[in-house]
This record gives C-alpha cells, sequence and structure tokens, in this order.
C-alpha cells in the first residue's frame, strides 16, 4: 500500500485548470431535468399512453347495434364526431389529473426517502431550475403531450369505429376539419382554464412534498378533511367547506358548463361540440380575479418549496 | 495560491448538541487532507457547511464562493460522494451519464465510460441491479469524470470489503488527484488510509483538535517504546499517552527533541491512528 500512496502532492497528471468554468446554458441543463423527471416518474407518459390506446382501440371490441335515429343525418355525424373527439379526451384528462396529483405529492420526497437528493445536490444545479422543472413537467409539458394524445386517440379511433361500422354510404363519424379544429380549441382552452385553476392544488401538493418529513399522502389530505369538520363543530359554519368545493369547481360554473347539456343535445338535434366556443363563457373565465389569485398563491408555494429544498438538512447523512 | 477553504468559527447546534463549537481550519490546494473523529463529532455537520447542505454560523469560504448562498456554482468546482447509497435506485448507468453530461459543464463522459468498461457494470443496469460495491465504483466514475477542483469523500468506502476499498483508492489516487486537486476525506478506517494523507484534522465534540500536516506531524510528534523499568524516567517528560503492549510501553510526546526522547528507547513517528486514539483520549481525560 505504501507503494500505492508513497508521495501523493508530488503527482501530478496536468491538464485540470484553475480557472472557474462556466456554467452550462440554463435550457440544456433544464432540457436535461425535465429528461429526468420522465425517467424517475414513469407513469406520467405510460399511463396516459396505456390508457389512450385502450381507447382507440376500443371499437375492435364486443359489437354494437347501431340503430340511432339522431344520427341519421349528416350535419349529425360530424356533431358526433366531435362529441366522441371530446369523450376520448376527458377521460385522459381525469387519468392526467390523478398521475399529476401524484407526482407533485411525490416529486421532492421522493429524493428524500431515497436518499437521493444528496446526489442531485452534488451537481451544479440550483433549488430553484430543479423546482422549475417539476414545475414544468406538469403545469405544461404533460398538459401538452395529452392533448396531443387525445387529438391522436380521436382519430384512431374514428378510423378504426368507421371502418367497422358504416351507416348506409356515410361513415360513422363523419370528418369535418373545421368542425374538428373548433372542438380541438375548445378543448384546449378547457385544458389550459384547468391548469390555471388547478395550479394551487398543484403548488400545494408540491410544497408538502417538501416539507413533510414522512406521510406526504396525510399530510396533503388530512387538513383538507379535519379543517371543515373543526370549523363545523367550533364555529358551527361551512365557509371551508365551501370555499374547497369552490376551488375544486367554482371554475365551471363561471364558465357556464353547469348547464353545459343543453348547448349540445336537443329537440333529437346534436349540434357540433365547438359550438361551445360561443356559448360558454371563455372571456369571463379567464379574466376572473379568482383565476390569477390563485396563481399568485401557487408561485408564493412554488418558491416556499424551493426554500425548502434548499435549507433543509434532515437528510438521513 | 489561495486556501481551497477558510473556515472561521464555524459553529452549528442541533437543539442542545453542539455539533459545531467555533471551528476554524484552512485547507491549501493539492493537499489531501483527512477530517477524522469519532462518531457525532461533527465531520459531517462540517462538510455538509462546506458543500451547502446545511445552515450555520462563522464564516465560511469555499474556493471563493460563499456555500450557504452559491451551492449550484459551487457544484462547477466540487464534487462530493456523500455516502454510498446516494445513487437513486430507479436510475440506469447511461442514464446517469447523459444527466452529469446534460447538467456539468466539466463532466467527461469517455473518461467515465473508460473508468466503467474496466468494472462489471454494464450500461442498461439499473441501480438497484448493483451490488454496492459496483454502486460505489459507478459514483465513483461519475465523480472521478469531472474535473473538479475540490473532491470531498464522507466515508466512501463504508460497508465495501477490502478488495473494493483498495481498489477505490487506487483510482482515486492513479487516475484522479494532481496538485491542482484537493482531497478532502473523512473515512472510519485511519489505518488503510492513513498513507494517503498530506494533512490531517481531527475533530472530536465539535471542536477541533489538532490540525498540522503530515510532514510537522513527524517534527512534532514522537512515540517512544521503552521497557517497564525506565517508565519512571519516560514520564517525568510528561508524555500526553501512554499505552502498554506485551509488557513494553508506549508514549507519545508531543514538542520533545529526539536526542531526549532517544535515549530512553525506540523513537519513531506515530501512526495517525495511534496519535488519533490518544488525542481523543487525552480529550477524554481532562
Amino acid at each position: 500500500m505504501n507503494t500505492t500512496f508513497a508521495d501523493p502532492a508530488d503527482r501530478n497528471s496536468g491538464g485540470s485548470q484553475a480557472a472557474a468554468a462556466p456554467a452550462l446554458p440554463p435550457g440544456r441543463t433544464l432540457l436535461t431535468l425535465v429528461r429526468r423527471e420522465f425517467w424517475e416518474h414513469r407513469y406520467l407518459w405510460l399511463a396516459p399512453t396505456v390508457v389512450a390506446a385502450l381507447l382507440a382501440f376500443s371499437p375492435l371490441i364486443g359489437h354494437a347495434e347501431l340503430d340511432l335515429p339522431p344520427f341519421a343525418s349528416a350535419e349529425n355525424r360530424v356533431a358526433l364526431s366531435t362529441l366522441v373527439q371530446w369523450g376520448l379526451w376527458m377521460p385522459l384528462c381525469v387519468v392526467m389529473g390523478f398521475c399529476l396529483s401524484y407526482y407533485m405529492l411525490d416529486c421532492l420526497y421522493a429524493e428524500r426517502k431515497d436518499r437521493s437528493i444528496l446526489f442531485w445536490k452534488s451537481l451544479p444545479v440550483s433549488d430553484a431550475l430543479t423546482v422549475g422543472s417539476k414545475v414544468l413537467v406538469a403545469a405544461a409539458l404533460v398538459p401538452l403531450g395529452v392533448f396531443v394524445l387525445a387529438l391522436f386517440t380521436h382519430l384512431v379511433f374514428s378510423t378504426v369505429l368507421n371502418l367497422r361500422y358504416s351507416f348506409g354510404n356515410l361513415p360513422l363519424l363523419a370528418f369535418n376539419v373545421r368542425e374538428w379544429f373548433k372542438t380541438e380549441v375548445t378543448l384546449f382552452l378547457v385544458l389550459l382554464l384547468s391548469v390555471l385553476w388547478y395550479l394551487p392544488w398543484g403548488a400545494y401538493l408540491l410544497a408538502v412534498s417538501a416539507w413533510a418529513r414522512r406521510s406526504p399522502f396525510l399530510w396533503a389530505t388530512l387538513p383538507l378533511v379535519l379543517a371543515p369538520l373543526l370549523e363545523r363543530m367550533v364555529f358551527g359554519t361551512h365557509y371551508l367547506w365551501h370555499f374547497l368545493n369552490y376551488r375544486s369547481y367554482g371554475i365551471w360554473t363561471k364558465l357556464g358548463i353547469g348547464h353545459g347539456g343543453g348547448h349540445i343535445i336537443s329537440h333529437n338535434q346534436v349540434r357540433p361540440f365547438g359550438v361551445l366556443l360561443y356559448d360558454l363563457d371563455f372571456r369571463g373565465a379567464f379574466s376572473d380575479i379568482d383565476l390569477w389569485l390563485g396563481v399568485a398563491v401557487s408561485v408564493a408555494l412554488i418558491y416556499f418549496a424551493i426554500r425548502v429544498r434548499g435549507r433543509r438538512d434532515d437528510t438521513a447523512w | 495560491m489561495t486556501a481551497v477553504i477558510e473556515a472561521r468559527d464555524l459553529s452549528k447546534s442541533y437543539g442542545a448538541t453542539r455539533a459545531l463549537d467555533a471551528v476554524s481550519f484552512t485547507v491549501e490546494p493539492g493537499r489531501i487532507v483527512g477530517l477524522i473523529g469519532p462518531n457525532g463529532a461533527g465531520k459531517t455537520t462540517a462538510l455538509k457547511a462546506i458543500l451547502g447542505l446545511t445552515t450555520f454560523s462563522g464564516e465560511l469560504s469555499v474556493l471563493g464562493l460563499d456555500p450557504r448562498a452559491r451551492r449550484d456554482a459551487l457544484m462547477r468546482e466540487v464534487c462530493f460522494i456523500a455516502d454510498v447509497a446516494v445513487l437513486p435506485r430507479w436510475l440506469r448507468v447511461h442514464q446517469a451519464l447523459t444527466f452529469c453530461e446534460g447538467v456539468h459543464p466539466r463532466f467527461d463522459r469517455h473518461r467515465a465510460q473508460d473508468f466503467l468498461r474496466r468494472t462489471d457494470i454494464r450500461m442498461t443496469s439499473r441501480v438497484r441491479e448493483l451490488s454496492k460495491g459496483m454502486v460505489t465504483q459507478l459514483h465513483l466514475a461519475l465523480t472521478m469524470a469531472i474535473d473538479a477542483r475540490l473532491l470531498v469523500l464522507d466515508e466512501p468506502t463504508l460497508g465495501l470489503d477490502l478488495l473494493y476499498r483498495r481498489k477505490f483508492y487506487d483510482s482515486l489516487l492513479n487516475d484522479y488527484f494532481d496538485k491542482d486537486r484537493t482531497i478532502l476525506l473523512t473515512t472510519h478506517q485511519v489505518e488503510e488510509v492513513e498513507n494517503l494523507f498530506t494533512d490531517v484534522i481531527f475533530i472530536n465534540h465539535g471542536r477541533v483538535v489538532l490540525a498540522e500536516s503530515v510532514e510537522d506531524l513527524g517534527s512534532r510528534y514522537q512515540q517512544l517504546t521503552l521497557a517497564g523499568e525506565q517508565a519512571a524516567r519516560a514520564r517525568a517528560l510528561h508524555p500526553f499517552y501512554e499505552r502498554e503492549v506485551f509488557g513494553r510501553v508506549a508514549m507519545l510526546f508531543e514538542g520533545r527533541s529526539r536526542d531526549e526522547l532517544g535515549a530512553l528507547g525506540e523513537l519513531r513517528t506515530p501512526s495517525i491512528a495511534d496519535l488519533f486514539v490518544a488525542k481523543m483520549q487525552e480529550g477524554a481525560s481532562t
């Protein structure tokens, strides 16, 4: 051993400069961080993809007797196609909602639980950029990905269905570019609105994920159940309960979806989904003060998560 | 050249426990410094402070940066391996390389691949499929591919068998260390690596007990081994530690001349391990 370790100070392989290394461009670092999120949390892309594949090829399963008088006319088949467009988008969004909630609650807790946080922190990435990459994944990349996935799901679903069932000379789902596009725009706006409205929920879960020493799930959910109960028992009021309800569905009432069924189907006639683009109050919903207050609260919660990740050192080291 | 690490009056408490109690030390470039202390002495806290992973009071400059405020900038110049278990279990080897390459301006992928080629680690393996020794090799490969100025290792070989430990330190010295780099290392296996150190810092109860270069240790401390009957004469020269082995007595002296002691018995420079044990017991008895 002595020979191996003899006089290490004289050893010199040369080549290392003492000059400070410049940082990599933040875009490249961010891209790497984002890739890492999809490596670690594979359900973010696996779950929506599997559900989309199941939906897209569902017309191959089973057999349906199609005798639907309302869809005899060509316009109604165009309208039906847009309804299917929405009908396939919806379950994908629900799956995404669950995946993203779990992701936000897990992402900052997981790296402390498996103690890999020390490895991540041994690399020149700031806490703000790390947390930022997670918010970017949850608030932009996954929703956009699911939106595109829904689009393809609809195309495949329509093709498969039309190959299997034809209804007279016309395909059951008639494709009309204009109506298709209007529906996509409507769905995109609804998605955008959902992201903004539910951002505080995600940011709250992220903050709990950064803060909780253990059981982040309980820390995230119990207060939401216990606080309204406590309020009711102590003060006999329901403000918190109403607030939570409002933060869950409030924006959809403002948008006018509560009575949305009437827009689409009435008197044996089906209107294409795209009419909602005019019938719903998008202008009102997007300029709603509570929506943007929620975004402001989210920014504060995300900042809190960044600070907590940077400051805490209860890692088992 | 300016110091790599300059610490003045570092203090940190966890509740009533003082993990660091006004600790001051300096680490010069091109040195391999052993930070040695018993469990709970404050070694890890000191390392965490240096790496910007904990808050503390006092002044600390690492490569001219304040680690509390500039961890991300500091990590471009500093590498650390805190423990063998910290690589995430889901990570694949090639993903680890891609990640480091994507966030670290001084990471050289080819260097890491060259190192890995000499091991049994496959690019497609996940960390959870690797043995403990292989995880350490992987971590070392990632770390050594970074052209850093300061490498901090906290018990890097904990839980590894002797073969892996030997390989680890051989790679560290042969492939990595040079005069522009500084290594700060803590370990419990002091005997195994003591020839590696150029400097040692002993720390106990959150305080620095000794901070010396290995060259200076030789001139400052002497170990005298002598037969039991001559012990009384030697004791008059105030050894700070003595121990009886097989009827002979070993004594440690500080600051005595070699001529003065040489007449009494067999004289040599104490090993770092012996010196450590002596210093820790001296601290305990006073």
